[in-house]
């Protein structure tokens, strides 16, 4: 046993508190797993917050465009962690053709947000566990842990909840859903000291292979890798300390900027 | 609906003073060329640089770019060479909509997304991307998407096929016109504006059409506008004695030859560098770079403490200047100059934004179209487009006759949008 309580424990109560506090309330919930490090690390302490067996489905939005990786590592961990796996696909528009090719705002609309509603919709969940972080970017600086969204996934962020002393705001009008962010405050660092410290598998396209890593992953169509030699857990977080790139940069840039610029380029801007 | 005198305003984005005289002499536009006979027609000098949204957001505030906010497409995050898109958001100055008496129907005017409540309806334009942020108020959404709505051509289509393109080009026209009809009649309204952008579209992947009588596209270049004379027609004949038309374009257009990639030009001068083993983008700009563009031709000088690999001390400006104005003016494509006007922000720009605007703006000379182009591999090139902007010929028609001193002899789109708001207000 450690002697002392320190930060990693400290965000680890926190956020199992959280988890156990959103079940209470809600029941009808399930985890968005999209299989990358954050939604992965709140998994584990979901497991830890109900000793070992998540008691609600974990929730996986296929848009088929994921790294084999990715495929490889759920399948694996669904049946080593006895996970109740939910995969939801927005068939109507995979079967329309919809893809990274014709359109990156509609693919990403069609197959995940528009997914996500129709999962929604279909199994009734009340609320959604997010394993989304403050620092990935700028609009998640306005998150709340305990997040209404409406029935059109609106989410009027000049209007929350205050959530002063770790008081939350957990009851919903009834047409809305609550998203649940149990890791908010946790920082990319902590995500890795984390993972290091509790041995969570790592899916191995965060590690360097000839001189390159991925730092966020998600589609195979939309991801870039960075520039990195850290081939291990130690040396990303060797890296993460003096690094000046955004953890986001390979991504292709937000939908609308990345639609922004097709349109521009298809004039000849650019 | 009121009895007071209305305005209403059409846009054809990027036709050219020349064109629309012509389309009215030869019978394709005789609505049109009725107001040109008996109103006022001039030419009407763009925005500096002549893009759209720089020109319509000029005419909507009356304002210049240094006042209004919007310089280009891009723009970088201050103190970065991080790229953003400015917005409607990033409009300084109140449209005129949002000083006018009365209630404004506002329909698919460039960079005016995404829209905001005001008085009225408002449909944004290019580059509007999601419907729900495209139209005031939301009740309107189902409607307009009923009628088959589009915000915009899809302008990749003419990549791969001409006639997709076309198909799209038509049924955006169509579903604009129903949008506009459905919206005279039963919305209350003092002041209407209609951006027609499909002009533009076609004028840039169809310059030749135009131009050759026997163009397999000539005809259906020449209907598009055949069908807008019979909107303008209409408006004509729905209009009160007192009421005003402006029908206006935001820069004028012309035959492309070449296209001159700008920072490639700054790269082979070694006044541009990039981080070794990187790709020849805006975020790898090294230290030592003197300066750097971004579309179409804005040049920016790489200044000590305004950017974060800045190299040029401030006492120096001065100097690189002159050398930046050597190297373009001298510049020759095929044995003949292609810069013929190199303006310093000073020139262009006045109003409390001037430290947002490029240190130096570059007009082509005729046929010859300016890009930014950091990844372009050689000085000079040609791509699908056959048409290119210009910046002395786009055109403000108005249905009377102006009083002297109401617009001056050669008028610009900031002349312009001071006269929408003199008339609005």
């Amino acid at each position: 046993m450690k002697d002392k309580f320190d930060h990693l424990d400290k965000l680890e109560s926190q956020s199992v508190f959280i988890i156990r506090e959103a079940y209470s309330q809600y029941r009808d919930v399930a985890l968005l797993w999209s299989i990358g490090k954050d939604s992965t690390c709140l998994l584990w302490l979901v497991r830890k917050a109900f000793f070992g067996k998540i008691p609600f489905p974990v929730l996986h939005i296929d848009t088929t465009h994921k790294f084999k990786e990715i495929y490889d590592f759920r399948e694996k961990y669904a049946k080593e962690w006895d996970l109740n796996l939910v995969i939801a696909k927005n068939e109507d528009a995979l079967a329309r053709g919809v893809g990274p090719d014709t359109g990156k705002f509609e693919c990403c609309n069609e197959l995940k947000t528009v997914a996500l509603k129709q999962a929604i919709a279909e199994y009734g969940y009340k609320a959604l566990y997010l394993g989304i972080r403050r620092d990935e970017h700028g609009i998640r600086a306005k998150e709340r842990v305990f997040s209404p969204r409406d029935e059109d996934f609106e989410w009027d962020y000049k209007n929350q909840p205050p959530e002063l002393w770790d008081q939350y705001k957990t009851k919903a009008a009834e047409e809305e859903h609550i998203r649940v962010h149990p890791i908010l405050g946790w920082r990319e660092i902590d995500i890795w000291e984390y993972t290091r410290r509790e041995n969570i598998p790592v899916n191995s396209l965060y590690f360097a292979q000839d001189q390159k890593r991925f730092r966020s992953i998600g589609c195979e169509t939309c991801c870039g890798p960075v520039d990195s030699q850290a081939d291990s857990i130690d040396k990303i977080i060797e890296e993460l300390k003096i690094t000046k790139i955004s953890e986001r940069s390979g991504r292709a840039q937000d939908k609308e900027s990345d639609y922004m610029m097709q349109k521009l380029r298809s004039l000849g801007y650019m | 609906m009121s009895t007071d005198s209305r305005t209403v305003i059409v846009g054809l984005d990027g036709v050219p003073f020349g064109m629309l005289k012509k389309f009215g002499e030869t019978g394709v536009m005789p609505n049109t060329h009725e107001i040109i006979k008996n109103g006022y027609f001039s030419k009407l000098r763009s925005s500096i640089p002549e893009i759209s949204s720089v020109a319509w957001s000029s005419i909507i505030t009356g304002a210049n770019a240094a006042e209004h906010g919007i310089f280009g497409f891009i723009d970088t995050h201050p103190g970065t060479y991080s790229m953003r898109f400015p917005n409607y958001t990033d409009v300084k100055v109140k449209p005129f909509w949002e000083v006018a008496r009365g209630e404004s129907v506002i329909v698919n005017v460039p960079a005016t997304y995404p829209v905001r409540p005001m008085n009225g309806v408002h449909v944004a334009g290019f580059v509007a991307i999601d419907f729900n942020k495209s139209v005031y108020p939301s009740q309107l959404v189902p409607l307009l998407k009923d009628m088959d709505y589009r915000l915009d051509v899809d302008a990749s289509k003419a990549h791969t096929s001409m006639d997709d393109f076309l198909e799209d080009v038509d049924k955006t026209l169509d579903a604009r016109i129903a949008a506009y009809r459905y919206l005279w009649k039963n919305q209350d309204w003092q002041n209407f504006m209609l951006i027609f952008t499909g002009t533009d579209r076609l004028m840039h992947f169809l310059w030749c059409a135009y131009a050759d009588e026997n163009h397999k596209y000539h005809e259906l270049f020449v209907d598009h506008f055949r069908k807008i004379d019979v909107v303008i027609g209409e408006i004509v004949a729905d209009l009160n004695e007192n009421d005003t038309l402006l029908i206006l374009s935001d820069h004028g257009f012309e035959g492309l030859e070449t296209e001159f990639y700008v920072n490639r030009l700054l790269i082979e001068k070694g006044l541009l560098q990039f981080n070794p083993g990187t790709d020849p983008n805006l975020s790898n700009i090294a230290y030592g770079s003197k300066a750097f563009a971004l579309d179409p031709a804005r040049i920016f000088i790489n200044q000590k403490g305004k950017y974060p690999e800045g190299s040029v001390a401030p006492e120096d400006r001065e100097s690189v200047i002159t050398e930046l104005t050597a190297v373009f003016s001298e510049f020759e494509i095929n044995g003949k100059k292609a810069i013929k006007h190199i303006y310093r922000k000073e020139d262009v720009y006045s109003g409390p934004y001037i430290d947002e605007g490029a240190d130096l703006i570059l007009i082509a000379e005729s046929g010859i179209n300016l890009k930014g182009a950091m990844g372009a591999k050689q000085m000079t090139g040609k791509g699908p487009f056959t048409g290119k902007h210009t910046l002395d010929d786009a055109f403000l028609l108005i249905n009377k006759k102006i009083d002297a001193g109401q617009l001056p002899p050669t008028p610009s789109v900031i002349d312009a949008g001071q006269y929408i708001k003199s008339k609005v207000s």
